[in-house]
């Protein structure tokens, strides 16, 4: 395995009326956190927020290019992300004890906190279709280049892990410096990672080690 | 964190505690046992929160070690206001310590102030002030200021410093202004109105006026001969005659201070210190010996003269005798004073704030009780003891909210 610290490249926030972010995805264009009772999208650039929909939003969130996907109490919203509203739910796998979410290839992949699981679910129908077993409490989970990552956090320490899909075996670690939580994550497709700060209410780009 | 615990503590933050109930009434999971606990002592049922968090420390594991420390002040916090000062000072200390290492700050100093709170509670000044001492200097939360505020105001009260806990009042007042919790903003204000309550009588040449504090402090500079009430003893500035330890010495000096400039017949000293209804040789003979010894004690602030009809005091260096009596003097005033806070009391915290024997506590409670000055709920070791007419529970709760923050 390979283990190394966390590039923090950038840091966002903290915005105003965020006390914690629970969940973050990318859009491409966007990056965006749930703070609660919102979804915020923030431009990467500048670091400002451009808009806000009103919705639950308690854990963890992803894009599959058309809807956000958002974890609140125990279900998993489907949104519309042109018009914010609410298409549909289905049950979250945890029961409410998810946490991390993330779409890829037709799935959804839900990270179940304190069971140190992720789970792959149907998003039509929110069967569990596979369940991945992890050594540490899943946060944040997101897919890239055919790797899974996720965020753990656990008394008080943090890394972003890249695991065997299949075994669930620690491939890869970033060690996030002491005291900083990692709720939420997600890659933008290219070297950039975006973590939620948790209680911190900020967002942190960090950066994706290169294959050589 | 996860979905349904952020969804509680989004709804225990909103002061709705019914609603993080709802969402986690069913899971016994460490952190819903924790959330559940805050939720069931902010709806007033202390015992039960405190078992809950109890279960939530045993249940967080090995590596989590700060969200069972921030349980385990939570239940301190819980004991304290339920005035179980028994509870173990040094998981407390071990609590905090932990949180430190793992820089929690905020909720490191939250532990820090309730152990001087407690110290406080049970009259260790020195102690409780070297406490804070240790916080100093941190930046911290409004509501965590007010906490120290308010612990810093109690100690300067407590030692008649009256500037002192004015000052720290306003700095109380002015962060719960920001810290915006009502319960707070009430505490802060009760406070204060200690300071603008008659706090004792002075009593000289057979009168009477009430004194707030800041007068009683003044005393402290007088000139005049001063018999306190307070702790039993004699005063004029610096030179102190403590008499706690001689309550029939200490009798007949307030007997005689009281009636200064004028003499005392044998008759009312008797009565008065002996608690005798009839006079016979053995009673006078008794009070000759212990005018003798008040005399001695009394060496260097006072004489004590025979006249016709019994002795006079006569003051040195001074022509004022000040009595400094409690604003409402009857039996059990100490025990009275300490449940007046509007708290309930187990009757063994009682004792060792006062430090006397539970067995004697008990005794005044009863007695208390007959006359309806205070009510007792609850059976057996969980009986608490407080003066009606306090409608439920004061909030003196300030739970760290933080505790369930990832």
């Amino acid at each position: 395995m390979k283990r190394s610290a966390a590039e923090i490249i950038r840091e966002y926030g903290p915005f105003a009326g965020v006390d914690a972010v629970h969940g973050v995805t990318y859009d491409g264009s966007h990056v965006w956190f749930a703070s609660g009772d919102k979804l915020n999208a923030v431009d990467p650039d500048s670091g400002k927020v451009a808009r806000s929909i009103d919705v639950a939003a308690h854990a963890g969130t992803a894009f599959d290019g058309r809807h956000l996907f958002q974890i609140a109490e125990d279900r998993i919203q489907k949104i519309d992300a042109a018009s914010g509203k609410v298409l549909s739910t289905i049950p979250a796998p945890g029961g409410g004890g998810d946490s991390g979410l993330a779409w890829a290839e037709g799935s959804l992949w839900v990270g179940q906190y304190r069971e140190r699981k992720i789970h792959q679910v149907d998003p039509e129908s929110g069967k569990v279709l596979r369940t991945i077993e992890s050594k540490r409490f899943v946060t944040g989970v997101t897919w890239v280049d055919g790797e899974l990552w996720h965020g753990t956090w656990e008394n008080e320490e943090s890394d972003v892990r890249r695991i065997d899909p299949e075994t669930g075996k620690v491939l890869e670690q970033l060690d996030l410096p002491a005291g900083t939580g990692v709720s939420g994550l997600e890659s933008d497709g290219g070297d950039r990672f975006f973590c939620g700060g948790g209680a911190n209410g900020n967002v942190r780009a960090i950066r994706r080690p290169r294959r050589s | 964190m996860e979905s349904l615990i952020t969804a509680a503590a989004r709804a225990l933050e909103a002061g709705d505690p019914l609603g993080a109930l709802n969402r986690v009434a069913l899971r016994n999971d460490a952190p819903s046992l924790a959330l559940r606990g805050i939720a069931m002592a902010q709806l007033g049922d202390l015992a039960k929160a405190k078992s809950l968090l109890r279960s939530a420390a045993r249940a967080f594991g090995p590596r989590e070690a700060v969200a069972r420390a921030r349980c385990v002040v939570a239940e301190a916090e819980i004991a304290l206001v339920s005035r179980d000062l028994s509870w173990p000072a040094k998981t407390l200390a071990a609590a905090r310590a932990t949180l430190e290492k793992h820089g929690d700050v905020v909720n490191a100093a939250h532990a820090g102030h309730i152990e001087a709170r407690r110290l406080l509670l049970l009259g260790s000044l020195d102690q409780a002030g070297r406490t804070l001492a240790e916080l100093a200097s941190l930046p911290l939360p409004p509501a965590s200021q007010v906490m120290r505020e308010l612990v810093v105001a109690g100690i300067a009260i407590r030692q008649l410093r009256t500037k002192d806990a004015r000052a720290a009042l306003a700095r109380a007042a002015r962060a719960v202004r920001q810290a915006d919790i009502p319960a707070l903003a009430a505490e802060v204000e009760s406070a204060s109105l200690v300071l603008d309550a008659p706090a004792a009588r002075l009593i000289t040449r057979g009168e009477e006026r009430p004194l707030l504090l800041e007068q009683v402090e003044d005393l402290a500079t007088s000139e005049a001969l001063v018999v306190d009430t307070f702790h039993h003893a004699v005063r004029r500035r610096g030179t102190i005659v403590p008499l706690g330890t001689r309550p029939v010495l200490f009798a007949l000096v307030r007997i005689l201070a009281q009636a200064w400039p004028a003499d005392v017949s044998r008759q009312t000293l008797i009565a008065g210190a002996f608690h005798a209804r009839h006079l016979d040789e053995s009673h006078r003979a008794r009070l000759r010996v212990e005018i003798g010894r008040l005399r001695t004690q009394l060496e260097p602030l006072a004489d004590i003269n025979a006249t016709k009809q019994g002795f006079v005091l006569t003051p040195r260096k001074t022509r004022d005798v000040l009595v400094l009596a409690r604003p409402v003097e009857e039996k059990h005033a100490a025990a009275l004073a300490l449940l007046s806070d509007g708290e309930p009391w187990s009757s063994s915290a009682l004792a060792l704030a006062l430090g006397t024997s539970a067995r004697t506590v008990q005794r005044a409670l009863d007695e208390l009780a007959r006359s309806g000055k205070v009510q007792s709920f609850g059976h057996g070791r969980a009986r608490r003891w407080m003066t009606p007419p306090v409608p439920g529970f004061p909030t003196g709760l300030l739970l760290p909210m933080p505790l369930l923050k990832a």
